[in-house]
């Protein structure tokens, strides 16, 4: 997340040590997008896995019956 | 390649013979979903004296707020307006001191002024310059703290549309094209002092 960030908000012109206001609320945003994005993805990949389970789940019940 | 192995080794096939099939387990693969990043991920204590790399001692909640009201918009645009007061009090002063016409009593043209009318003059000019400028100050400095915010950028355009908006700003109450004579020589100026200062 660090170097995602870094890459796109801070320019390599180093003139001053402080972090400009630009630059700072666009670290605010990215960092926000990026935890927003990580929950999203996990919840979007448990929902897959358990219907990859509930699939399996199935098979397996096919076989054992069959 | 190492999520299939995790895959293959899911649940054994169930034991068939029995009067119903046991409930498979779970995969392996959504339980190690659910601990990275799902229901069951264990909630981690981040130092953050430590997070960065470099440790450095923790800030506390007083200092953070003060850092905060100091890189505000409206902290910037009161800076602006005290010094662009002072600035503009000098510069008047300054230039009433090297004006002829200061003291000038129209009744009596031949007649040399006093110092106390002098420096009433020079107050009062001063008084003027140091008005207009620190509201010319305060608006430059907020108008480019709120475009930079906006943009999330920090480079040379944000003092020139700045520049312009101020300039604008000025130059509509005299008319249209005043105001976009003030937006171009105003973003102009600031784009001078920019390219100065980096």
């Amino acid at each position: 997340m660090t170097q995602a960030c870094h890459r796109k908000c801070v320019p390599p012109h180093y003139k001053d040590a402080e972090l400009s206001k630009g630059e700072s609320v666009c670290l605010d945003r990215c960092v926000a997008k990026y935890l927003e994005v990580h929950e999203r993805m996990g919840k979007k990949l448990t929902e897959l896995s358990l219907q990859d389970e509930e699939l399996l789940r199935r098979m397996q019940q096919g076989t054992g019956t069959a | 390649g190492c999520l299939r192995a995790v895959m293959a080794a899911a649940p054994p096939p169930s034991a068939p013979g029995g009067p119903e099939p046991p409930a498979a387990p779970p995969l392996q693969y959504s339980m190690l979903l659910q601990h990275l990043v799902g229901e069951q991920r264990r909630p981690r204590a981040w130092d953050p004296a430590t997070l960065g790399g470099i440790p450095s001692p923790p800030k506390s909640e007083e200092q953070k707020m003060v850092e905060r009201a100091m890189e505000s918009c409206a902290f910037k645009a009161a800076l602006a307006c005290v010094g662009g007061f002072v600035l503009g009090g000098a510069f008047g002063v300054f230039t009433a001191g090297i004006d002829t016409n200061v003291g000038f009593d129209p009744k009596d043209p031949y007649r040399t002024p006093t110092a106390k009318e002098v420096l009433k003059d020079m107050g009062q000019r001063g008084i003027s310059y140091a008005k207009n400028f620190a509201i010319v100050g305060a608006m430059f400095s907020c108008t480019e703290c709120v475009v930079e915010s906006y943009r999330g950028k920090s480079d040379w355009k944000n003092s020139v549309i700045s520049g312009c908006i101020t300039g604008g700003a000025i130059g509509f109450r005299a008319g249209l094209k005043a105001g976009v004579i003030g937006c171009g020589g105003f973003a102009a100026f600031s784009a001078a002092i920019d390219y100065y200062l980096r």
